[in-house]
């Protein structure tokens, strides 16, 4: 591991040219023990679960095996099977999760987009009060998520709820649109999540607006082009990258959703607002079926591995990363 | 030509106003409500009036006492400090010969710190959690319900985040001072602690606060490994409104005054940070 030349070792001690040689070992010798911690933590933290998580979905966990899961019966893919088919007692199956998830990740991250940008636009330029405006947009990110889901779950309560008084009141709905069950607890979901989370595209806009250089506008605004032109010709293909990104993490976050409709519907939710790692989680820990639970997370991860990989692949690591 | 320019100029205050404000209200809607309903009193919030007759103030009191609020906070506080100061000491270490050093491995050292935070919390809760309950038996010792393997489960997270961020912080600091110092003939150990931490302060300071941030806005890990005593914040408040699934009353107005209150130091905070922390939002920080 540690990489000092043998020449070094031949040279007398007491020559300048020797010491030189050896500080220049000590420089290059890589302090390892300053990353075993890390390395250790992550593997007993990370890398070993994940091992255990793919073992135990495979076998038949549930809480009369539980302390002695390495000799929970061995089911085969029976876990997968159920996952895709029937699901826990109690929620959607696995598969209909899936399309919960995927639409919920998608759907939101199609919406945040265009709000975001336009939110980034409106206070790219300095104007009186620009600090201000910059905080309150920040606002709904940084609440914690659960007081967000607590707060809609209110807004969102039926007959009395804020939403439900102000559908009622413009004749657009019903008091009783009970949004916390049913088919609408889906689009309560959507937009309770869409309320919180559009200050992140925002925020990568504004970093992509900042890299663009003023005199490209400069000279548009040279050759005649409207304000309309230079923003589809300069801005958006300027932005393009950053907003890839940003719209990768997006859904790959939103995939990851549990908080939101864990607090905002208890458990069980609906099905329509059953979420993958919120049906994990009830498979797991309220049905107790861990080996179940364990292979609907890797149908999760499997899925995931799509915007994930192209996540990583985008960071180009190694390169920027020096 | 430029009374056409002020002219654009002018039409364009005008749409960003209508949008700002647009955006204000949007924005503002649903935390006015909340602060309505943490002055209602628990007898009128269902009642459909959107203003109370009077305000009662006593939300703000008795919240303190229907749920042991003040020990769900220390129980937050204590659980996010400690992940946020033993992820950031320990992705240091990490994040330094990372992004000082080239070995085999370095790059796929890094493939894992990006690839970890994007494995779903309840996947890493489940095994963790069988893991945990083999070794209560095995070793005879509470592990469930106690701070340390809350602490613990929050690094699965918090770690791999921390180096992540710690690694691009360190690769922007210039190498020069310390390539001198090791000159000079100072041990690695001097350099790190003389010339590195000094300079990486502000990166650790935002490592620590966003760790912390990840830990307070947890409930999936801390709802099933915390117990009655050690249980946080989130999963406290989660009381309140559960208390209705089982048919019993829950107390809007207590448990909105107990949101605000909870939810003001954090945007306290960013709003402090703002300048330092926005890098780490953009720079891949999972909201989950």
């Amino acid at each position: 591991m540690r990489s000092s030349p043998s020449s070094t070792q031949l040279v007398s001690r007491s020559t300048a040219k020797g010491r030189r040689e050896r500080r220049r070992a000590a420089r290059r010798r890589i302090p390892w023990w300053m990353m075993v911690p890390a390395v250790f933590l992550l593997a007993v933290l990370v890398v070993a679960p994940f091992g255990v998580s793919i073992y135990t979905s495979f076998t038949e966990l549930n809480q009369y095996t539980l302390t002695d899961w390495l000799h929970a019966p061995w089911v085969g893919l029976a876990n997968y099977v159920t996952a895709l088919t029937q699901g826990n007692a109690l929620g959607a199956s696995a598969l209909q999760s899936v399309g919960v998830s995927v639409a919920f990740s998608v759907l939101t991250t199609a919406i945040i987009t265009p709000i975001g940008i336009v939110a980034a636009l409106l206070v790219n330029k300095p104007f009186r009060g620009r600090a201000i405006v910059r905080a309150l947009f920040l606002l709904p990110y940084v609440i914690p998520v659960f007081v967000n889901a607590i707060a809609w779950r209110l807004l969102f309560m039926n007959g009395w709820g804020l939403v439900d008084q102000v559908l009622a009141a413009l004749h657009l709905a019903s008091k009783n649109t009970y949004w916390l069950i049913g088919p609408n607890s889906f689009w309560a979901m959507v937009i309770a999540d869409v309320w919180a989370s559009w200050p992140f595209i925002y925020l990568m806009t504004l970093a992509g607006l900042q890299g663009i250089s003023q005199e490209l506008y400069e000279s548009a605004d040279m050759d005649g082009a409207g304000v309309f032109r230079s923003l589809f010709s300069i801005t958006f293909p300027m932005l393009k990258p950053v907003l890839g990104l940003a719209v990768l993490l997006s859904t790959l976050n939103h995939f990851n959703n549990f908080t939101l409709p864990y607090i905002m519907f208890g458990t069980p939710p609906p099905p329509q607002a059953d979420v993958l790692p919120l049906n994990v989680y009830v498979t797991s820990f309220q049905t107790f079926n861990f080996g179940l639970g364990a292979a609907m997370s890797l149908i999760t991860l499997v899925l995931m591995m799509i915007p994930a990989v192209l996540y990583i692949r985008s960071l180009r690591l190694g390169e920027d990363m020096t | 030509m430029i009374a056409s320019v002020r002219r654009r100029r002018q039409v364009w205050a005008v749409w960003r106003a209508v949008g700002i404000l647009a955006f204000a209200c949007l924005i503002l809607a649903p935390l006015g409500y909340m602060v309505v309903v943490s002055l209602t009193p628990d007898s009128q919030v269902g009642g459909g009036a959107i203003f109370p007759t009077h305000v009662a103030w006593g939300n703000y009191v008795r919240m303190w006492g229907t749920i042991n609020l003040a020990r769900d906070i220390g129980n937050s506080l204590l659980i996010s400090a400690s992940t946020g100061v033993m992820a950031t000491l320990v992705a240091m270490g990490a994040a330094y010969v990372t992004a000082r050093f080239r070995f085999p491995g370095r790059r796929f050292f890094l493939l894992s710190l990006a690839t970890f935070q994007t494995i779903p919390g309840v996947m890493l809760l489940l095994p963790l959690f069988a893991i945990i309950v083999v070794l209560q038996t095995a070793l005879r010792v509470t592990l469930i319900g106690t701070y340390f393997t809350v602490i613990m489960t929050y690094l699965t997270f918090a770690l791999p985040f921390a180096s992540w961020l710690l690694v691009s912080y360190l690769a922007a600091i210039p190498v020069e001072l310390e390539e001198a110092a090791l000159v000079d003939g100072a041990g690695r150990l001097q350099v790190v602690r003389h010339i590195v931490l000094p300079l990486a302060v502000p990166g650790m300071v935002v490592t620590f606060v966003f760790s912390f941030l990840l830990a307070w806005g947890d409930v999936l890990f801390a709802s099933v490994l915390t117990n009655q005593s050690t249980r946080t914040l989130a999963v406290g408040l989660q009381a309140y409104v559960s208390a209705g699934e089982t048919g019993g009353d829950v107390y809007w107005g207590q448990l909105m005054a107990a949101s605000l209150a909870s939810g003001l130091p954090i945007v306290v905070i960013f709003l402090l940070l703002q300048r330092y922390i926005i890098g780490g939002l953009t720079g891949g920080a999972l909201k989950g």
